[in-house]
């Protein structure tokens, strides 16, 4: 029991995961600001925003449901951490999950957006309603693909269907990215994970310019930090599932931590060039984009998983 | 042992006797239907807690004034009809709770506790029968109570009741139809002892004819057209019992009878199953994403989940049929529950249109944390007991995928369908709780209040049914309740998610959150209206939740099929009702009154007969 509280609160859950991925969201400022030849934020600008947000008023709107709307945050928090518990202690080679492990991480990844949807929902703000349709579209749009994709990861391995198994099987017989399948798998997954992060070109649920940051546009103060932290644990988090589903997971002994930092870097900055040289698409377009693409992507890669290309 | 004459028999005799009360004395009608209610609820559990040595235990029923039925009196006393009637007994009475304060004189529904007691009564002894006769007959009275059950107030309403018994009635037809040619195949009525593979034709035409009747009884694709109108039409109170718990039980008990006891499925049947298991998930939520009656989206819902439970029996593997009746009860709690917390919005607001309604989760607290709770159980969020019985299917479609059948070689099919349908259900949930608990609060419903004890108390029950099913489904629930299907041996498939750890950090995490919030500057929060942009907010400015999946409806390939399916193609009622229609039209065509017409085909009818004599 202690020792599961250990690895939900300081590692590799709650604090290890916000450190780090405030760490990455640092990262991807940094890239934003060269691409656009701009110098960036310092280093601990992360903490900076979350001790100011402490800082700052908490308002609570007049007309919407007061209590949801201060409760959801913490399910939001809940969801991203455990979910960061179960991948990082496979992806890390800590400990060895479950059988059936990757379809409880589909579910409890889903919590933290769920959370979102009804945290604005909550707000009585009708723009906050404009983008919670839009995150619920979206999240019904990436969820099919992401699945097919799992599954042609399942068939890839043999019919494994736990993380750290999949991850031993890929040390053994080499790393999936490796196969067409895998590839073109990981192209999908990645797409999935950009709209899952909500960052351009799939930001219609916040899109600033139109609907002044959507769903989150009623939070405020230590509610909106509990937000902020549950986004670095997710910057962390879903790249470190897409290490482990095809990149044969990160270690930490030896040479392999250059290795594996490199592995999460690469997404990292494959991502946030997607972000900063792409615009936002309308909530149909991605719609359409993730359902005929995306899927067809996913198909292609679970028909050459079982010709074992 | 305890009277079984007493369970099955006592409700419907007590029932009739309240056909001579006067509907004046409701109250007095409800605390006599609590007191039976309560009673067979004591016998079922008692009769659950009941074991016996041996795996299959027949018990013979004596009648005192007919001793000639005794032959057919026979129950079968195995882990399936425990646990079915277990649940019966249990729904039977928090319905009755709440029936007393839902049920008022307002209401004007005729000997509604008459009808209510002779249905628990009829399905004690159809899930308990061992004889096929026994079982059928108890099993039609229970169409007949499920149509008298809904108030046919005008035409809407009427024409679902007739719809309701039409489909009812002509499942029953085909399910005598094939316990016919059971009886002829086997020379046996007795359930325990019938057992057939699906291979030839006849046996694959008593196959059918079973499944047409568990199938509709269920609400499964193409059968599940009554479930929604019903819903929609009926009072909370019998759409909760009925569409969403009771027929649920019943349908599925015998699909599991079938696929376990009466028939050996061949590759063909698991395959049919399975395609149908599917297509009912993702029709059927594809429907209600789209809804704007609160009560129809239920509706559609209770038809969805049934997908599951036919794709869990028909794997077949101990895993699988465990999973399947788990969902089986997991949803019966978590849909009657949200029936019932439909009936309290439409108590206390008199709407059903998600239009009308919004921002209730502050005058009705205990209505909406209930709602939440099985929202949430039943888009399968863990650690609810949705997810946990969910997941079983999921792995058991997996294992079943190492298998060598063509049905098994598509595992993935099925696996991904439900996944989806999985989230499909989320998205139209979000849309049920904020169209009516979330959202800006309405001026019209400034003076709605929560409901009294009586109702919000079943609903309660419910809701900590399924967390106690979620929390405790690996360690207790799954080996205790579905022990009999041998999952406890098949592996270590269950008990291996560590859902109470889970649980216990969900706690910790809170405690976490309220700690930075302590930190942060909650306690000094300030109100204020919303923000929008800088405009001045309007009434119509505000963005109906019913108008969130409106894209979805619009893109080419789906708005098709919800045209078509707007115009009643899909519903097996009205293609019957066009085929019957467009056979009457026939017959009325050739009685067309004029007496030589008739001479003509009289005199056509004999030359006729005289030939086929004389060759």
């Amino acid at each position: 029991m202690g020792i599961e509280i250990f690895y939900f609160l300081i590692f590799p859950g709650l604090l290890f995961c916000t450190v780090v991925g405030g760490l990455i969201s640092w990262v991807d400022r940094k890239i934003t600001a060269r691409v656009q030849f701009r110098k960036g934020p310092p280093f601990m600008q992360p903490l900076y925003d979350v001790i100011k947000l402490l800082a700052k008023e908490t308002v609570v709107p007049l007309r919407g449901s007061a209590t949801t709307f201060i409760l959801t945050p913490l399910f939001a928090l809940f969801g991203a951490t455990i979910s960061a518990v179960f991948i990082m202690l496979p992806v890390l080679g800590i400990e060895t999950g479950f059988t059936g492990d990757i379809i409880v991480i589909v579910y409890l990844l889903n919590i933290p957006s769920l959370t979102y949807v009804i945290g604005a929902l909550a707000s009585g703000n009708p723009l906050a309603a404009v983008g919670a349709s839009r995150e619920m579209k979206l999240m019904l749009s990436y969820e099919l693909p992401f699945l097919l994709v799992l599954i042609s990861v399942i068939i890839q391995s043999g019919m494994l269907i736990s993380l750290s198994e999949i991850i031993a099987f890929q040390t053994s017989n080499g790393a999936f990215i490796g196969s067409l399948s895998g590839f073109i798998g990981f192209i999908t997954v990645l797409m999935c994970f950009q709209a899952k992060l909500g960052l351009v070109p799939f930001d219609m649920a916040e899109g600033e310019g139109e609907i002044c940051d959507g769903i989150i546009i009623e939070y405020s103060g230590s509610i909106l930090a509990i937000f902020k932290l549950t986004k670095y644990i997710m910057f962390l988090i879903l790249p470190a599932l897409l290490t482990g589903l095809f990149f044969a997971g990160l270690s930490f002994s030896g040479i392999h931590i250059l290795w594996s930092i490199l592995k999460i870097m690469l997404i990292i900055l494959l991502i946030s060039l997607i972000r900063n040289t792409n615009p936002r698409v309308r909530i149909e377009q991605a719609m359409k984009f993730f359902w005929v693409w995306m899927n067809l992507f996913a198909i292609i890669s679970i028909i050459l998983a079982i010709l074992g290309i | 042992m305890i009277d079984f004459r007493f369970l099955i028999f006592m409700p419907i005799v007590i029932g009739i006797v309240l056909f001579i009360l006067p509907e004046s004395l409701k109250l007095i009608k409800g605390l006599l239907s609590l007191i039976v209610t309560g009673t067979t609820l004591y016998l079922s559990v008692s009769l659950f807690a009941f074991s016996s040595a041996e795996p299959t235990e027949l018990y013979q029923m004596s009648c005192v004034f007919l001793p000639a039925i005794n032959s057919f009196l026979i129950l079968n006393l195995d882990g399936l009809s425990k646990l079915i009637t277990l649940f019966i007994g249990l729904f039977g009475f928090l319905y009755t709770i709440y029936s007393i304060a839902y049920v008022t004189k307002k209401k004007k529904l005729f000997n509604y506790y008459s009808f209510f007691l002779i249905t628990i009564g009829a399905s004690f002894g159809a899930v308990l029968a061992d004889n096929l006769l026994f079982f059928v007959t108890l099993w039609g009275l229970l169409g007949l109570t499920l149509y008298k059950l809904i108030k046919s107030h005008d035409d809407q309403s009427s024409a679902t009741a007739k719809k309701t018994l039409i489909l009812i009635g002509a499942s029953d037809s085909i399910l005598i139809m094939g316990i016919g040619i059971i009886f002829r195949m086997t020379g046996s009525l007795s359930i325990s002892s019938v057992n057939i593979a699906t291979s030839g034709v006849l046996a694959s035409i008593a196959f059918l004819s079973l499944l047409v009747a568990s199938f509709t009884k269920a609400g499964a694709f193409p059968f599940h057209t009554w479930v929604p109108d019903y819903a929609q039409d009926a009072p909370a109170s019998s759409s909760a019992f009925l569409p969403a718990s009771l027929d649920k039980l019943l349908g599925i008990y015998l699909l599991a009878r079938i696929c376990l006891d009466i028939f050996e499925l061949t590759s063909w049947a698991t395959l049919m199953l399975l395609i149908i298991g599917s297509i009912t998930i993702i029709t059927a939520v594809m429907m209600a994403l789209v809804q704007h009656n609160l009560k129809k989206l239920l509706g559609y819902h209770a038809v969805s989940q049934v997908g599951y439970m036919i794709t869990g029996l028909a794997l077949g593997t101990p895993l699988g049929v465990a999973a399947g009746l788990f969902h089986l009860i997991n949803n019966a709690i978590y849909k009657g529950g949200l029936f019932l917390t439909a009936g309290n919005v439409e108590k206390r607001t008199g709407k059903e249109e998600l239009d009308d309604l919004g921002g209730l989760s502050k005058y009705m607290p205990l209505t909406f944390l209930a709602a939440l709770v099985f929202a949430l159980s039943i888009s399968g969020i863990p650690p609810l007991n949705g997810f946990y019985s969910k997941w079983m299917i999921y792995l058991g479609i997996i294992e079943f995928g190492s298998g060598p059948g063509i049905a098994n070689k598509l595992w993935m099919v099925w696996l991904i369908l439900s996944l989806l349908g999985s989230s499909l259900t989320l998205a139209s949930f979000v849309k049920f709780i904020s169209g009516i608990y979330l959202g800006r609060r309405k001026d019209h419903l400034q003076t709605v209040r929560e409901v009294n004890f009586l109702m919000w108390l079943p609903q309660t029950v419910l809701a900590l049914l399924c967390i106690i099913f979620g929390v405790f489904a690996a360690n207790w629930i799954v080996p205790s309740l579905f022990g009999f299907t041998g999952v406890s041996d098949a592996g270590a498939w269950i008990g291996e998610w560590p859902v109470q750890m889970v649980s216990i950090l969900i706690l910790i995490s809170i405690i976490v959150g309220f700690i930075i919030y302590w930190i942060g500057t909650l306690k000094t929060r300030r109100t204020c209206d919303s923000f929008i942009g800088g405009e001045q907010l309007q009434e119509e400015f505000s963005y109906s939740s019913v108008e969130f999946y409106k894209t979805i409806a619009a893109l080419k390939f789906f708005a098709f099929f919800y045209d078509k399916a707007q115009k009643k193609w899909f519903d097996i009622y009205y293609i019957g009702k066009g085929i019957v229609l467009g056979f009457s039209s026939l017959l009325s065509w050739c009685h067309s009154g004029i007496l030589s017409t008739y001479m003509t085909w009289m005199f056509a009818g004999i030359t006729i007969l005289f030939i086929i004599l004389l060759l």
